[in-house]
Parts: C-alpha cells; sequence; structure tokens
C-alpha cells in the first residue's frame, strides 16, 4: 500500500512531533518536551534505558497514549480525535511480548486478525497472511498453535501480524530481545525489507550492534527528551560517548576499537574493517 | 558435584524426547555457559539438573541425576531445593507477592523450610550481602527495575542454601544496565564458591566469566571446553549461537588479513 | 416503626467512624454503594409497589404503594448498608499479609495462608496485564471505542490472552514457588506476625459475648422484629 493510497500525504514528513509532553496519571512526566520529524521511507532507532521515554513516545504515534501538551501528526495530518482503529490503518506498532497478544489457535488465524480488523477479506486477506508469514520465516508453519512455537518464533509471528497490515509507517518493540542468531538475522532482513519497500521503519531497542547494523539514524532518549539525533557513526563516534554513558548505553565494540586506534567513527565491524585497510 | 548422565528427557504430552543422552558435569566452584539456539534444549536442561523435571512437571526421564554421587530421585522438592536451585528469565514471576520487603521476600526461602527464626535472619542477611543488595533491603519487591528484581529473585534462591545455582537466561528480559547488574552479580556469585551453570544467548556475558562453556544443539551436547576454546570456536553460528563480539570481530579481521586485535593493541 | 431504623443507623454511624479513624471514608462510602446499590434498588421496588399494607399512598398501574410497604423497604434498604459497610470496612481496614500471618500463627497451613495472600495480589496484576493486551489488540486494528458490537466483538482477543498468557505464567510461577519450598509440609517459624494487644483481646471478647446476648434475647422474643 503506497503512503498516498493510505490516506498519507505524499508531502509532509511521515512523522511529526511537536513539542510533546506526557504526564502520566500518577504524575510521572515522561516526555519532557520531545520534537522529532521522520521523513517518509526513513528507518529510526529509538534508543535508550527503561524510562526514558521511548516506549511513551511511540504510543503516541497510533493514538494509544494522547498527548498532555503538544502535537502528534502521522503523514501531515493531526492524530488528536482520530481512534486507535483508524490510525492502525497508518501504524503498526509490534508489542514486545508477543505473550500479550496472541489469542488464536492458529498461526494463520493470529496473523489474519489485524488485517481482517482494516477490512481486508478474501483472496488479498490470504495473500496479506502468506506474504507474512514468508518475510518472517514461518511459512511452514501456518496451521501450527502459536504456543507450540518457542519463544523467538512467537516473536517473529508477532511481528508478522503487523507486517499483514500493510501500513505505511511501521513500529517494531524491541525486536530483537529473546531472538537467538537466526531471529535477529531475519529481524535485520525484515527492516530492510520494509526500507526497500519505501514504507517508514521505527525500533525502539537496546541492542546497540543491532541499531548501529541496520539503521540509518538513531535517536538518543534519556529521562523523557532526546538528547542526541543522528547517524550511527555520529552517535556511535568518541565524542558522542559522554552522553551515551550518562543513558547506560555502550557503544558497539567495533566503534570502541575504532576509537582506540584513533580511526575516526566505526560503529559496525564492516566501517573498522574498511578504516583499517583505508589506513594501510 | 552435579552431574547428569546420559541424561533423556520427554515433556509430558509430546511423542518425542528434548534431550538425548545428556552428560554434563557442574563442580564446586566452577562456572559453566550454556549455549545454544533457541529450542536447542537449554532450558530443559536446566529443568532436569534441578530436578524438577520430571519430579514436578511430568514427562520422563531416562538416565541420571546425581548430586554428590547421590541420585536425586526420590528426594522431595523442597530437600532437592537445599542442594540445587534453578532462576528464570522474568523477575515477576520468582516473586512471590505476598512479601512487603525485599528482606522478607529472600527470608521467605528459609521460612519454608521450618529453620529457626535466628539462622533465617542470618541466611537473607547473608545472601543480600553477597550480592551486594543490602541497600533494597526495605524496598517494595513489586517497585524494582528489572535488573534489582533479577537480583532480589537470585538472592532468594541463594538463601535456600544450595551450593548448585542453575540459570535460564537471567538477562533475557533486561535491558542494559540490568544486564550489567546481574553480570556482576554473577561473579560475586561463583567467588562463593557455588557452582554455577549460566544458560545465556549473550555471548558476551559468558566471555570472561565462565570457566568452561557447553553448546547445545538438537538435545544434545555437541560441545563441552574451556570456555576461551570454545566460544571462539568458528561452528557457533551453525549452532545458531552468536558468538562474542571480540570472536566476530577477530574474524572479520582476518579475513581481510588485517592484523589481530592483539596486534592493533587491544584491550591496552 | 422508628425503632427498626434506630439500630441499624448506630451500626452503621459506628462503622463510619472506625473508617474515618482508618483512613478509608470515601472509599468504604464508594464501595458500599457500589455492592448494595444493585440489590437495594430491586429489593426497594419489590417491597413498596407489592408489600401489603393499610395506609395507600399512591396507585400506580396494578400496584398499590403503601405507607408499609415504604417502611419497609427502607429498613431494608439501612440494613443492607449496615452489612456491607461492615464487610467493607473489613477488607479496607485489613492489611492482608498481617491478617494471613496472624490466622498461620494461630494454627493455619501455611498453603492455605500462601493461596490466600497470593489471590489478593493477582487482580491487580491481572488487570494490569489485560490493559497491555487491549493495547496489543488496538493497534491491530480491534475497535474497543466504537459501537457496542465492535466492543462485545473486541472481548475474546483481550480475554482470550489475558487467560491464556495468566496461564503459561502459572506453570513457570509454581515451579519457582516449589523452588524457595513452598510446598514444604508441616509448620514454619514465622518472622513476623501482627502484635496481639490486650486492647484487642477484650475488643474480640466483647463481641462474641454481645454476639452470644444478641442471639439469646432474639431466641426470647424480647426484641421486636421487623413487622
Amino acid at each position: 500500500m503506497t503512503a498516498t493510497a493510505a490516506g498519507l500525504s505524499a508531502t509532509a514528513p511521515a512523522i511529526e512531533l511537536e513539542g510533546l509532553v506526557h504526564v502520566y496519571p500518577e504524575g510521572t512526566r515522561a516526555l519532557a518536551g520531545v520534537s522529532l520529524r521522520v521523513t517518509a521511507g526513513e528507518a529510526v532507532a529509538i534508543v535508550g534505558q527503561n524510562g526514558s521515554g521511548k516506549s511513551t513516545l511511540v504510543r503516541h504515534l497510533n493514538g494509544l497514549l494522547r498527548p498532555t501538551q503538544g502535537v502528534v501528526r502521522v503523514g501531515g495530518r493531526d492524530t488528536a480525535g482520530v481512534r486507535v482503529a483508524r490510525l492502525a490503518a497508518l501504524v503498526g506498532l509490534a508489542f514486545q511480548d508477543p505473550d500479550r497478544q496472541i489469542f488464536a489457535g492458529r498461526v494463520r488465524a493470529e496473523v489474519a486478525f489485524g488485517p481482517r480488523n482494516l477490512g481486508v477479506r478474501g483472496a488479498a486477506l490470504d495473500g496479506a497472511v502468506a506474504d507474512a508469514l514468508a518475510a518472517v520465516g514461518l511459512g511452514e508453519a501456518a496451521d501450527a498453535n502459536p504456543y507450540d512455537l518457542g519463544y523467538s518464533r512467537r516473536k517473529l509471528l508477532a511481528i508478522a501480524s503487523v507486517l499483514a497490515m500493510r501500513t505505511p509507517i511501521v513500529i517494531l518493540d524491541e525486536p530483537t530481545t529473546g531472538q537467538d542468531l537466526r531471529g535477529v538475522a531475519l529481524v535485520r532482513e525484515i527492516v530492510a525489507g520494509l526500507v526497500a519497500e519505501r514504507r517508514t521503519v521505527l525500533a525502539v531497542s537496546h541492542d546497540m550492534r543491532f541499531v548501529a547494523e541496520t539503521f540509518g539514524r538513531v535517536v538518543v532518549m534519556r529521562e523523557g527528551r532526546i538528547v542526541f539525533d543522528g547517524t550511527p557513526a555520529q552517535v556511535f563516534a568518541a565524542a558522542a560517548w559522554p552522553v551515551l554513558a550518562s543513558t547506560w548505553l555502550e557503544p558497539p565494540l567495533a566503534a570502541r576499537v575504532g576509537a582506540r586506534l584513533g580511526l575516526g567513527s566505526t560503529p559496525t565491524e564492516a566501517a573498522l574493517v574498511e578504516a583499517l585497510v583505508a589506513h594501510g | 558435584m552435579l552431574e547428569l548422565r546420559g541424561a533423556t528427557y520427554r515433556y509430558a504430552g509430546y511423542a518425542r524426547p528434548v534431550l538425548h543422552e545428556v552428560d554434563l558435569a557442574l563442580r564446586d566452584g566452577e562456572i559453566v555457559g550454556l549455549v545454544g539456539g533457541t529450542e536447542s534444549g537449554k532450558s530443559t536442561i536446566c529443568l532436569v539438573a534441578s530436578g524438577l523435571a520430571p519430579l514436578s512437571i511430568g514427562g520422563e526421564l531416562r538416565g541420571e541425576v546425581r548430586i554428590d554421587g547421590e541420585p536425586t530421585a526420590g528426594l522431595a522438592v523442597h530437600e532437592l531445593a537445599q542442594r540445587v536451585v534453578i532462576g528464570f528469565q522474568n523477575p515477576a514471576t520468582q516473586r512471590s507477592g505476598i512479601a512487603a520487603t525485599v528482606f522478607e521476600e529472600v527470608a521467605l526461602g528459609p521460612m519454608n523450610l521450618g529453620l529457626p527464626v535466628v539462622e533465617t535472619l542470618a541466611r537473607a542477611r547473608r545472601a543480600l550481602a553477597t550480592l551486594r543488595i543490602e541497600h533494597l533491603a526495605d524496598r517494595d519487591p513489586a517497585r524494582l527495575s528489572g535488573g534489582q528484581g533479577q537480583l532480589v529473585a537470585i538472592a532468594s534462591l541463594l538463601a535456600m542454601g544450595a551450593r548448585h545455582v542453575l540459570l535460564d537466561e537471567p538477562t533475557a528480559q533486561l535491558d542494559p544496565e540490568g544486564s550489567n547488574l546481574v553480570g556482576a552479580a554473577l561473579r560475586d556469585l561463583a567467588a562463593t564458591g557455588a557452582a554455577l551453570l549460566v544458560a545465556e544467548q549473550r555471548t558476551d556475558l559468558l566471555d570472561g566469566l565462565c570457566d568452561r562453556v557447553v553448546v547445545v544443539d538438537g538435545g544434545r551436547i555437541v560441545l563441552d571446553g574451556p570456555a576461551a576454546a570454545t566460544l571462539e570456536d568458528p561452528r557457533l553460528e551453525d549452532w545458531g549461537v552468536e558468538p562474542p563480539s571480540r570472536v566476530r570481530l577477530a574474524r572479520a579481521l582476518a579475513a581481510r588479513r588485517l592484523p589481530g586485535l592483539a596486534e592493533l593493541g587491544w584491550p591496552a | 416503626m422508628a425503632g427498626g431504623y434506630l439500630v441499624p443507623l448506630a451500626l452503621i454511624a459506628i462503622v463510619l467512624g472506625c473508617a474515618a479513624v482508618a483512613g478509608v471514608l470515601r472509599r468504604l462510602v464508594r464501595i458500599s454503594f457500589l455492592l448494595t446499590l444493585p440489590i437495594g434498588i430491586s429489593v426497594v421496588l419489590v417491597s413498596a409497589l407489592t408489600r401489603p399494607g393499610e395506609t395507600v399512598l399512591l396507585v400506580l398501574g396494578p400496584f398499590d404503594v403503601t405507607l408499609e410497604g415504604i417502611d419497609f423497604a427502607g429498613q431494608t434498604l439501612v440494613r443492607l448498608f449496615a452489612i456491607s459497610t461492615a464487610i467493607g470496612l473489613f477488607t479496607l481496614a485489613t492489611d492482608p499479609r498481617a491478617f494471613v500471618f496472624d490466622l498461620e500463627r494461630r494454627g493455619l497451613s501455611p498453603r492455605f495462608a500462601f493461596v490466600a495472600a497470593a489471590t489478593i495480589e493477582a487482580v491487580p496484576a491481572m488487570a494490569a496485564r489485560a490493559s497491555v493486551i487491549a493495547a496489543a489488540q488496538r493497534s491491530r486494528g480491534l475497535d474497543t471505542e466504537g459501537s457496542l458490537r465492535a466492543r462485545l466483538r473486541g472481548v475474546l482477543p483481550i480475554v482470550g490472552p489475558v487467560l491464556l498468557s495468566s496461564l503459561a505464567e502459572v506453570e513457570e510461577r509454581s515451579l519457582a514457588l516449589e523452588v524457595r519450598g513452598f510446598g514444604r509440609p508441616g509448620r514454619r517459624r514465622l518472622l513476623w506476625w501482627p502484635p496481639d494487644r490486650p486492647v484487642e483481646r477484650l475488643a474480640r471478647w466483647l463481641l462474641v459475648v454481645a454476639l452470644a446476648g444478641l442471639v439469646v434475647v432474639r431466641l426470647l422474643g424480647a426484641w421486636p422484629p421487623i413487622p
């Protein structure tokens, strides 16, 4: 589904936050004024400690949370007053814990739930489900019971459930925690696939290596604010380490080695290798 | 020492066994890492070694589990728990929910064993001190961070007095701060002389901590050896295990015939 | 007639007074209304409309609303409130852990004590879980803000995972408990239980004596029953 077909403006940024403040009913100020702009087709990682506000932020994008102050715009349109079920056609949010959403007895039915809610039926529905299952490597498990799959594959199932909705914006909440080697590789492929389809991808993650190797833009949050916003090379460069340290995040090993050897910013292994080769 | 001998285990209601002829030894004072892809059998090995499989969850076990030479078959769960304890991934499910403070939570175990009050208090204090969380003693266990919660869970297990501690992916659900907390705690634990088995996906955590590493694949032990050598084995990825960062980086450098990390002066 | 109200109202006043001292007055009033009104309204309607009596106040179709009927309804309502406020005060003012440990020290099996206390914890845990699940399902297009039919259709996708994930968690939770000796038969040496003060012991004896006295007085017919 192209951005315009889904109702997103072709020219406005996919996501726009202006001065977003969110105070929870018990008084916690989870977001203290966040402004962010994401253009269509970008892949952005949002990193930070638990409590930094990253989960609160993404829940504003599909209307689960409403701003205490500030504006949230998706595809150029204000989300205020738009129901979550309607925003779900534009923004797909895959939650961290698959067991907090799986309810169907068959994998296939579980994946069909989302698109069905959006009014997709018949051959189009079957196609969406089949494509999503193939993307996460669960094509052969379509008739299995979700709870017969291990945790790692249930997480992939949760992601498939959102992929099947073919939303122009896809948000993944901690997609790699609990995943083994193959699972992480699959997630990386999924993100690459979404970017190739010019869909906007956001991921909330703790895994700095995954972030450095998969995303072109990293937003660092601490205590309800954005404290850094740049490419992996910028974010993991030595100059940024004091900022990172204050958020308990550690740059990937490749970045640390590169900095120690005076090779500039090398956020990934590939970058470090290239820098060494260039260095001679 | 805790030993598995030829352990073959089938879960209740499943047609085929998940573990096949597993031999594993855990000696006093040793830290052993257990790695493998998801559904490789890591958790099952922990459950069998703890005795909970088949004692609590049913299923069929062939082969033997022995602690200090004695078979564990025939022991009641609470007797077993004084020899071997197991910790899980989720700190929330390990909370009893009936303790108002962390101290009470940790003291519940020895209290359940019917120990005299003096002994219960002593064990609770010792457990908190070992993991350096005395400062959390008066906190509400339900309001801790993930990492703190996991430390409280481990302290609660320590208070049972078992000398064999099995941890099934203790950092899987934690953020980086929590993982660091638990990693440091594992070192403190090892220093007490307990035998420690840690199942983990995060090989970086095990690198530098473990004496030995055991690799599981398809319910069988495929490799069992000194930590450094095992974690550098090129077959790890075939078994679904991510090698530690330094190993991967070393391989990437070697592939381009660049000098190794040590030659480059890392770590200085 | 007025006598039938005096005792329940006095009881309610005493309970509310205790509640004020315990700091739970507002919650108690809210809970009592929630507990009593559903039954109360139906009892009042039935009594007021159908109770036979002499003084007819007004006629509503086939029903004669009599003064005696309204009086009966009133007295019943007031008694219902007396009961609900008393029960409400007990649940609000008692610390469940203190209660359970006290029972245990008086001989209740520790396993029973554990189940009782854990049950109290289970409700807020389930409520929290349900809200996370609802959020996930809404993000997949489940409409919980729309028509009633839509909301009803939304029940299974929320209730299902709540139950399933609670069950899946139960096994791990019970294993974790067993490892800490919760299944061990036999007594345990409690670290702490609520102290029993002489005042409280006296109060308990007085209550028992008063209860016995009331029963005797009723049986001897010395107290007017509700007309």
